[in-house]
């Protein structure tokens, strides 16, 4: 049946290749019927006649040419076909050794690749726009004094320089785009239930300047944003999900913020948005509309349009053709440097100019430091894996075809050429690594979904071409190196070989016992490295969970509330103070409070400037007195955990239009005022105006994120603040706080059907998540260092069982000769114990030298700590002591009178 | 096609080849064909077409190696010589056929006893 397959294979491929030995004997039939048709023309016969004689006599060229095509396909196939069949044959009798190499291969393979795909998405992956060379992301060094920002200081720029920018710089395009809230997502509705979707508003030129097409219906174009039109372009994720693919949403309604878009087109496949970590449903263009200020902050003194200062918009631009990045950055850059004090009264002296700088269009713009940093260390560390577990392949390779050594050399005997061992043997090799590499992209694409997800990145990270050309190529070497490694032990097995069969004839020698032990040398000093990695961050994972929060947060339910035609001051609060009263009235609520930052979320008030009871703040310089502050509601201290030092929590009383009051906490107490009894001090700004009485001193807390360092706080009840759009509800529950979200739901929808929850979670959720990111990164570095222990200990076991099983012989002579069994399993565990000593020495300078480049992602634990020194030399110290324990025993159950007369 | 002539037996044609080889030292494929017609006295029929398969077939098991050379009249050519494993083989061949045409030619002279 094969055979029969493969004729037909042949012939197939015979009938359509044509190679260089046709045309060569083409030729050469060519000549022989030239001769042939002389030597007849010389008989007598005329030219045509000697000719078409010669052809009789040759019989016919095609079939000679086809029948020789077909000869040489079927044995270049039949000998690949050979070859497999044998290697499958080969690896089917060893199954443990199969599976062993087969399961190290895909770990150590498919943890490469996900590592791989996941920092080739996130640094090297460009944006799917066109000709992606030229496009940039544009950065600023700051802002100049008197302007304020979103909090991205390097990304946000204000509406007035993106104009000049646009118009003066030169550039081929300047696009700009705002996320619609500090989550990037808005309430949306497509038919009655509102749910959340992240969205840009972009500038007009934002589809044709990228270059990036469309599915369906068109992109935004420059009237839509010179008329704010409501028109919106949906990803075509969106798109699948929300209207099935079907052609007819064009031209239906997406109610976003309640205000009515019309859809225009669907973004062309593969197309994200530029946020970079969060994918984005869809793009409106710019608008004017107070509701649809940046960033969804509030319009109380205008919108983005209109207030100059306010730095809130990002940017990128695409290079002009033929003109190099840096003389389109110069020439941009003395525009920009004008164009950013537009609207600002005066320049300070001595300011430092903002720079403009231009980054490259990846798919993440490159702010985030810290991952990345992780990302690498996380490739270091999947790439010694991967070292580790060839060695291992290699090591069992080795130990095998050692076994097989006779088999080479009957072969060779038998008159097998080198070239076909070699082939036999690469045929093996790759047979194994094609199954390796099999389980392993199966394993890379489940274990790149679960890194995308603990990095909580939802933007596209599967694997593509790039990392399967990785992948492959890792995998080819692999297969040379597996195949050539066992090789020369094949060959230097000589045909004599196969008629000495003793035991000691095949003994291996003294140079290969060497290379082994290099190996496993090299493998000990790599698990060393891994393990003191993976030491310092699981203390530092230990060190972030016992971190003490200063509040309760368990048993807190928090999620975004942004009600519809709050236009005043008044009536945020008259709707906020409302809602308060109405969800304490369900049932297992105990506390209701807001905040205007959510504590965990990262985000926070920074200001400065203050005087205590019109002085100066116990010798700091007023404007220097820098503070975190946060807008909340009443009971937020009760509501949240935190316990009160002196005085007492918001409560009800405290509306806009009783005594302006304040809550700070005790380092803010003790810096500014020098004392806890802060409570009855006023607090006002540098020029004495808005004096706050404070009420309470709470006991020090997080508020940004598990990590942050104790500073300055303060809080001011909502209802005495600034006008505030949006705040988080913090509710405490009896009970899981999830498992009343449903009801929570419910509730709001009869306040107001279009307003869904936003962001809602369980406040200790979102403090976990402040840390998600070391949090993955220490259980990623633990997983690689008991994968690399597990590999150490079955190469270890392998190889030493294979070197027993080798000096049985001698082990038996020795136990004939007197020796005691104790001493036979100290001589093996000695050695073993050796090589590990040894490993551990060339491993500890590698380790120190790692754990300062950890250092950045280490808290709380120093690079050159001893515990985790210990801890690594110690384990693998127990794995080698396990690993060899099994083969020392048996060395020492060997019985010399069976030994002996084994062969 | 004349009626007194024989066709080659499969198989022995590669032997024919390699003895021609052995013997004359390297050939193209024409040199062969007109060394066996000679041989053979007219009484083969050779396609001469069947020659090159032959070759292919010794050159893919080892047993002859190819070059490109320039014939006597000048004109470029693939020589074909005997390898040394062809030469083993031959060796073989040649006892293997000799055993064989003895048994042969013992059993057709055989005298038909029975029917006496």
């Amino acid at each position: 049946m094969t055979n029969r397959m493969l004729i037909f294979v042949a012939k197939l491929k015979a009938f359509f290749a044509q190679s260089a030995d046709d045309t060569a004997f083409s030729e050469e039939i060519e000549a022989h019927l030239q001769l042939l048709a002389e030597q007849y023309e010389r008989q007598g016969l005329s030219s045509a006649d000697a000719r078409q004689a010669a052809r009789r006599q040759f019989g016919s060229v095609t079939l000679l040419t086809q029948k020789r095509k077909e000869a040489r396909t079927t044995m270049f196939f039949s000998n690949i076909a050979r070859d497999l069949r044998y290697g499958v044959r080969q690896l089917m009798k060893t199954p443990v050794f199969t599976i062993v190499c087969v399961l190290t291969l895909a770990l150590g393979v498919g943890a490469n690749t996900a590592v791989f795909s996941v920092m080739h998405a996130v640094l090297a992956k460009m944006l799917p726009v066109h000709e992606a060379s030229k496009v940039v992301y544009v950065h600023t060094s700051g802002f100049p004094d008197g302007a304020h920002n979103t909090g991205d200081e390097a990304t946000s720029f204000s509406y007035a320089a993106y104009r000049e920018l646009r118009e003066h710089s030169g550039l081929e395009e300047v696009i700009g785009f705002i996320p619609m809230s500090s989550s990037g997502k808005a309430p949306v509705r497509v038919g009655t239930a509102p749910e959340e979707a992240a969205g840009d508003m972009v500038s007009g030129n934002y589809f044709t300047g990228l270059g990036v097409g469309v599915e369906l219906g068109r992109g935004l174009i420059e009237k839509d944003e010179d008329d704010h039109t409501p028109n919106v372009v949906i990803s075509e994720k969106f798109w699948s999900t929300h209207y099935a693919r079907n052609p007819d949403a064009i031209g239906k309604t997406l109610f976003i913020k309640s205000h009515p878009f019309t859809i225009v087109g669907v973004a062309a496949k593969g197309f994200e948005g530029t946020e970079g970590r969060l994918p984005l449903d869809f793009w409106i263009p710019l608008q004017s509309d107070p509701e649809f200020n940046a960033w969804g902050n509030p319009a109380e003194d205008g919108t983005y349009l209109t207030i100059p200062q306010f730095w809130c918009m990002r940017l990128m631009a695409r290079i002009p053709a033929g003109t190099s990045s840096e003389q389109a950055l110069a020439k941009a850059q003395g525009i920009f440097q004008q164009a950013a004090y537009l609207g600002i009264a005066q320049k300070h002296a001595g300011e430092k100019i903002p720079q403009l700088s231009f980054h490259a269009a990846k798919q993440f713009d490159s702010e985030d430091d810290s991952f990345s940093r992780s990302l690498k260390t996380l490739m270091a560390m999947v790439g010694l894996v991967l070292l580790i577990a060839m060695c291992n392949v290699v090591m069992l390779l080795m130990a095998r075809n050692a076994n097989r050594q006779r088999e080479f050399s009957i072969r060779l005997a038998l008159g097998a050429g080198h070239k076909e061992i070699a082939r036999q043997l690469l045929t093996e090799s790759l047979l194994l690594v094609m199954l390796g590499g099999a389980a392993a992209w199966i394993f890379a694409l489940a274990a790149t979904r679960a890194l995308g997800a603990w990095a909580r990145i939802d933007s596209n990270l599967q694997p593509d071409s790039v990392v399967l050309w990785f992948t492959l190529s890792i995998l080819l070497l692999l297969a040379i190196v597996f195949g050539l490694a066992p090789l020369r032990a094949a060959m230097s097995s000589g045909p004599d070989m196969a008629l000495r069969s003793s035991a000691t004839a095949s003994q291996t020698t003294s140079q290969k016992v060497r290379a082994g032990n290099i190996i496993i040398v090299t493998q000990v000093a790599m698990c060393v490295v891994l393990l003191v990695g993976a030491a310092l961050l699981l203390g530092t994972l230990r060190n972030l969970m016992n971190i003490p929060l200063g509040q309760k947060p368990d048993g807190v339910l928090v999620f975004g509330v942004h009600p519809r035609h709050v236009k005043s001051k008044e009536e945020s609060i008259a709707f906020f103070v409302n809602l308060q009263q109405r969800l304490r009235s369900i049932p297992g609520v105990e506390s209701v409070s807001f905040a205007s930052n959510r504590p965990g979320s990262g985000w926070s008030g920074n200001n400065g400037g203050l005087l205590v009871d019109g002085h100066k703040p116990e010798g700091v310089e007023p404007e220097q007195a820098y503070y975190r502050q946060n807008n909340v509601g009443s009971d937020f201290f009760r509501t949240m955990g935190v316990p009160v030092v002196q005085g007492r929590d918001f409560s009800d009383a405290d509306s806009s239009s009783a005594t302006q009051v304040i809550i700070v906490n005790e380092t803010f107490a003790k810096k500014y005022l020098g004392t806890l009894n802060a409570v009855g001090h006023t607090l006002t700004n540098t020029k004495g105006l808005h004096p706050r009485l404070i009420i309470g001193v709470v006991k020090d807390h997080k508020y940004t994120g598990i990590t942050e360092e104790a500073r300055p706080m303060r809080w001011v009840v909502f209802t005495q603040g600034d006008l505030e759009n949006q705040l988080d509800v913090e509710m405490r529950v009896k009970g899981d706080p999830m498992e009343m979200l449903p009801t929570v739901r419910k509730f709001m929808q009869q306040i107001d059907p279009d307003m869904p929850l936003l962001e809602p979670m369980a406040q200790s959720e979102v403090f976990q998540q402040s840390i998600s990111e070391q949090v993955m990164f220490a259980r990623l570095a633990g997983c690689f260092g008991v994968l690399a222990v597990v590999l150490i200990a079955t190469g270890l076991y392998g190889t030493l069982s294979y070197r027993v099983s080798k000096r049985s012989a001698e082990i038996g002579v020795r136990m004939a000769l007197g020796a005691q069994r104790g001493q036979i399993v100290w001589m093996i565990l000695r050695g073993s114990l050796l090589l590990t000593a040894m490993g551990v020495a060339v491993g500890i300078p590698f380790a120190m030298a790692a754990s300062k480049g950890l250092k950045s992602s280490l808290y709380g634990v120093k690079p050159l700590d001893l515990t985790s020194y210990i801890f690594a030399i110690v384990g693998v110290a127990v794995v080698a002591l396990t690993a060899s324990g099994l083969p020392a025993r048996r060395a020492g159950s060997v019985d010399p009178s069976i030994a002996l007369r084994a062969d | 096609m004349p009626a007194d002539k024989s066709e080659v037996l499969q198989g022995t044609l590669d032997l024919m080849i390699l003895k021609t080889l052995h013997a004359l030292g390297p050939l193209h494929g024409f040199g062969i064909a007109r060394r066996i017609e000679q041989l053979s006295e007219d009484v083969l029929t050779l396609n001469e077409g069947t020659v090159y398969t032959s070759l292919l077939r010794l050159q893919q098991k080892g047993w002859i190696a190819s070059e490109w050379g320039i014939s006597e009249n000048n004109r470029r050519a693939r020589f074909y010589s005997i390898t040394k494993r062809g030469l083993k083989q031959l060796a073989i061949e040649t006892e293997n056929w000799e055993r064989i045409s003895g048994v042969i030619s013992r059993v057709l002279a055989l005298e038909a006893k029975v029917s006496l």
